[in-house]
């Protein structure tokens, strides 16, 4: 009789495994850890009436039932604020925009906006929760309001930002796709494409680098074999081994592969110097939400003028009392531009102290893998560069 | 099966040397050689070929293995990530807890189950020197001439050790190591290897890594240590247990904490849920306690004899109900929370189930007691799983790297184990009915690949679910992984179940057995005793293929070594060697299981009757 109840019990038991896991989502992503007190939680502890309640999943103030266009109608701001956190979507295995480090932390430029966006809405940028997402899951994610705002190295482009559900923020990366070659096949910086006629070319499977190269090479009438592969890791071994004659991909990826990965007997160049293509990354948020746009589009304009005005994280607090009226507004110092948006009128010196400015937050992040500022689409617009914000008054 | 055994555990390890037939003396190596590999012309020629074929493959191997551009810091900076993924540091002593509690679970089984291996001392000579062996070879072997000079050296010492040993000790063959002997072996060795050879370590700090000569860290060093006495204690305390406590007890407690030990490690240790006492005094300890108390009630009750009628009608009515509570959820009329669903699903399968525990009180007793405590364990795990994690972490979910293999991997087969049960017997059954859906169900599922059916439980199962339900990544995985593996878990039962010979049927119809007594006492386990071989290769197959998770972007070790660690600024583009390392890890994990499973062969005499 014993083991007979020993066998009930183990299939009882395991039938409630099965019905705990189903049962378990109803709070989606605060089930999972994170210290959020969940969205959709608004009933104290105890998350599991799992079903069909009217009052879960939009307690965001949107009013509507909890289905795709979550996010639509506004409140996304609210939201973030009662929640105490805010979910931020990231690759998570990106080099340089998002990755883990060994401790288990989140770096990388989009890591430190999402950061940055948390210290202006909530004071503190740690009070983030990361979300890993697949290039396949993204844009899925923000219309679903699974995130708050998407940070993954995802390319502006028309069809994404007419798309429903989702709009574009302003570009905190200018990317381009680049070439590169060895110098022993007579490649130089200055290189044209028109030059890799009859070369093995490679990139990764599937992405728009692979058409864009394509297409150019049919416009400029040059034939050359295709390679491609399911990993970029891959790629790269392939080039070294000398499998492939050139790889292509945005140049981002190939500055921090010729820094780490470059032989000894090699030398790498990369060309042309005017990118194939034009891949600005930027932040991607739920549509129609103006309130939350402007959030978000200020935090990354708040880090930009904060650079333009040599107002880093070591000196913000002299720039509060200082005699720069543009840094003493944006920083809260006075007028009340931050809290007529409904932010706390600090929220930018937040961000500022806690994260850094703009030429910060790229140099620790992108300096590393061998990307620089200086002569890249990245430099300041007084430098001739794209990094430009409208005046903060 | 040795369920008599009540004797002192020398006597038993007495009796388990004198079945086991001592190893033969050694024969002269030359005369063996001779024997074996260079008896004819022709065998010759093939040991030189296959010599020479093995030797280019182990140098190959080698060559991927200490190649200069392999740059394993990248693994060994890396291995709380690959181990826990971004388990925050300041709560290590949680993981730390949950490991020392599985070590004395493992303590605990080995003495209840009386799973004492001993092995002969000549056996270990061997295989010290053996591995010794192995260790000159792969130094002298090694393509790159950098080849660190410590292993030839290691490998010397051992052969020297085993060897010398071996010549010296007289009757090496006749000598058997207990369990225990062994298990202070190893321990010695752990701390040796712990305290005294030089590691060094990597501290990752501020984006540099800094390797630091010396033993591993001091942190790693003292948990480690801990556990090291964990181990050795818990054995012992075990072993002075069962002089007191009969085994048949022990074993029964065992069972139950393997099913929910692990759950409870994961759910409440690991994730650390913050409870809100007010809610939980108010609404769920009444919810369960009602549930538990008035089930056990009713349960007493329709197990009387002469209510085997009633138990069914009140059974069905109670399914019935439960089924119609989830219909009108997904229509989303009703609102109520998920567990008091599910309570009444289990209390209707507990009611049909009632009529097998009929006769004295005492059994009724015991089986209204089992109602009672399965439901307020099954309550407290929803509440905990339910409850949000205090835990600060930077990207959840909290289970990643190798802890996603090993908990998903242990509970698809726990959950997939009764419903392939059910299914299997469904699909030998008489009534044409349940025959037809089980078939359908397992060439449905056993017909699409596992990758398409984890696709759509990530995907799209959240779209059927009701507004407001949701399941979270790891949980559609979970139940996605679950429904496949119970369908081949189905034909794998299958087949033990059709060995079970057709006497044994007519013999316990004879006995005037009910169906399901035949089925639960009789036929089930003698099949399962059968299939045993074909399950633990079912459970091997389970635990590697949940590296599928990766490509729906879980972060378990299979990407995390081929996203996370290629993609940090200091170890771009590494991922042979991450690779390499989790190549290791699975093997390690799926070769310990193919080995207890053939113990277990043994032990049970599968395929020798």
């Amino acid at each position: 009789m014993r083991t007979s109840l020993l066998k009930l019990l183990s299939l009882l038991f395991a039938f409630a495994l099965v019905g705990a896991a189903c049962g378990s989502g109803s709070d989606n992503a605060s089930d999972d850890g994170g210290s959020d007190d969940s969205t959709q939680s608004d009933d104290g502890g105890s998350s599991d009436d799992g079903s069909s309640d009217d009052d879960s999943g939009d307690d965001d103030g949107s009013g509507d039932d909890g289905t795709v266009d979550l996010v639509q109608g506004g409140g996304t701001l609210a939201a973030v604020q009662a929640r105490g956190n805010l979910n931020c979507g990231v690759s998570g295995a990106a080099v340089a925009f998002s990755f883990v480090e060994a401790d288990g932390s989140v770096n990388g430029i989009d890591a430190d906006y999402c950061r940055a966006v948390a210290a202006a809405v909530l004071g503190d940028s740690e009070a983030v929760t990361f979300v890993n997402l697949t290039a396949a899951e993204r844009f899925t994610a923000v219309q679903s309001g699974e995130v708050d705002v998407l940070m993954r190295n995802s390319t502006w482009t028309q069809s994404r930002d007419t798309e429903v559900g989702m709009d574009f923020g302003p570009t905190t990366y200018y990317d381009g796709q680049q070439l590169m070659g060895l110098a022993s096949d007579g490649f130089s910086g200055s290189s044209e494409v028109s030059e890799i006629a009859g070369a093995t070319v490679c990139t990764n499977a599937g992405t728009t680098t692979e058409t864009n190269i394509s297409e150019l090479a049919g416009e400029l009438g040059i034939s050359i074999t295709l390679n491609t592969f399911e990993d970029y890791n891959q790629v790269v071994d392939a080039f070294i081994a000398g499998t492939c004659n050139v790889i292509t991909t945005d140049g981002s990826g190939l500055v921090g592969r010729k820094a780490q990965q470059e032989p000894e007997d090699q030398e790498w160049v990369i060309f042309p110097a005017t990118p194939i293509s034009k891949e600005p990354l930027g932040p991607v948020y739920g549509q129609n939400d103006s309130e939350w746009a402007d959030v978000v589009n200020w935090v990354v304009y708040a880090t930009i003028i904060a650079d333009e005005n040599g107002v880093t994280s070591s000196n913000v607090d002299a720039a509060l009392s200082g005699d720069n009226p543009e840094s003493v507004r944006l920083l809260g110092g006075e007028g009340e531009l931050q809290t007529k948006m409904g932010l706390s009128a600090d929220a930018f010196y937040n961000v500022i102290s806690q994260v850094g400015n703009y030429d910060e937050i790229f140099a620790k992040n992108l300096n590393p893998v061998g990307l620089v500022r200086e002569g890249s689409a990245n430099a300041r617009w007084t430098e001739g560069g794209l990094i430009y914000a409208p005046p903060a008054r | 099966m040795s369920d008599a055994i009540a004797l002192p555990p020398e006597t038993v390890e007495a009796l388990a040397t004198a079945n086991q037939a001592p190893d033969k003396p050694i024969k002269d190596p030359v005369q063996w050689a001779k024997e074996n590999l260079f008896s004819t012309v022709g065998n010759t020629i093939q040991t030189i070929l296959f010599t020479a074929l093995l030797v280019f493959i182990l140098r190959w191997l080698l060559g991927l293995i200490v190649s200069e551009e392999r740059d394993w810091t990248a693994v060994t900076t890396n291995i709380r990530l690959l181990f826990t993924y971004n388990y925050p540091g300041s709560q290590y002593g949680r993981i730390w807890f949950s490991f020392g509690a599985m070590l004395t679970t493992a303590m605990f089984t080995v003495v209840a189950f009386g799973l004492r291996p001993m092995v002969a001392l000549r056996k270990i000579l061997i295989n010290t020197a053996g591995l010794g062996a192995f260790l000159v070879l792969v130094s002298v072997l090694a393509p790159t001439e950098s080849f660190p000079l410590r292993i030839l050296l290691a490998g010397v010492v051992l052969v020297a050790i085993g060897a010398g040993l071996l010549v010296a000790i007289p009757n090496a063959h006749e000598r058997m190591v207990s369990f225990w002997q062994m298990l202070v072996g190893l321990a010695v060795i752990c701390l040796i290897a712990t305290w005294l050879v030089p590691w060094g370590n990597n501290t990752f700090a501020n984006g540099e890594v800094t390797q630091i000569a010396g033993t591993i860290k001091a942190s790693t060093k003292n948990w480690l240590t801990l556990m090291v006495g964990v181990t050795l204690a818990s054995f012992f305390a075990a072993r002075a247990l069962l002089a007191v406590v009969p085994d048949r007890v022990l074993k029964g407690i065992m069972l139950v904490w393997w099913l929910l030990g692990p759950a409870f490690l994961i759910f409440l240790v690991l994730r650390d849920p913050s409870f809100d006492w007010g809610y939980v005094l108010s609404v769920d300890i009444p919810i369960a306690l009602g549930f538990g108390l008035g089930g056990a009630a009713l349960l007493y009750f329709l197990s009387t004899p002469g209510n085997e009628s009633l138990a069914r009608t009140a059974g069905l009515v109670v399914l019935g109900i439960g089924v119609l509570t989830f219909v009108l959820a997904f229509r989303g009329d009703l609102s109520m929370l998920q567990k008091v669903r599910l309570s009444i699903l289990a209390l209707g399968f507990a009611a049909l189930l009632a009529p097998t525990f009929s006769g004295e009180s005492r059994v009724r007793m015991r089986f209204a007691l089992g109602w009672l405590g399965f439901i307020l364990i099954t309550h407290w795990l929803i509440t905990g799983i339910n409850t949000p994690s205090t835990l600060d972490i930077a990207a959840p979910p909290f289970l990643g790297g190798f802890m996603i293999p090993l908990t998903l991997g242990y509970y698809v087969m726990l959950a997939s184990f009764p419903m392939g049960i059910l299914m299997a017997l469904a699909r030998t059954s008489d009534m044409p009915l349940f025959r037809v859906m089980a078939t359908t169900y397992i060439e449905g599922v056993r017909g699409v690949p596992l990758i398409v059916i984890l696709f759509f439980f990530d995907n799209l199962l959240n779209l059927f679910l009701p507004s407001g339900m949701s399941i979270s990544k790891l949980g559609g995985i979970f139940v996605g992984y679950t429904l496949f593996s119970a369908a081949y878990m189905a034909e794998n039962i299958r087949g033990g179940l059709q060995a079970v010979r057709r006497g044994q049927f007519e013999a316990s119809d004879a006995l005037g057995l009910t169906t399901l007594q035949r089925t639960v006492f009789i036929i089930l386990p003698q099949a399962l005793r059968v299939s045993i071989p074909n399950l633990v290769g079912q459970a091997i197959a389970t635990f590697k293929e949940t590296s599928l998770v990766a490509i729906i972007g879980a972060f378990d070790l299979l990407n995390v070594a081929r996203n996370s660690i290629p993609n940090q600024p200091a170890f771009l583009g590494h991922a042979l060697a991450p690779l390499l390392f989790i190549s290791a890890v699975y093997w390690v994990v799926a070769y310990s299981m193919s080995r207890a499973s053939r113990s277990l062969e043994t032990k049970l005499g599968v395929g020798a009757r």
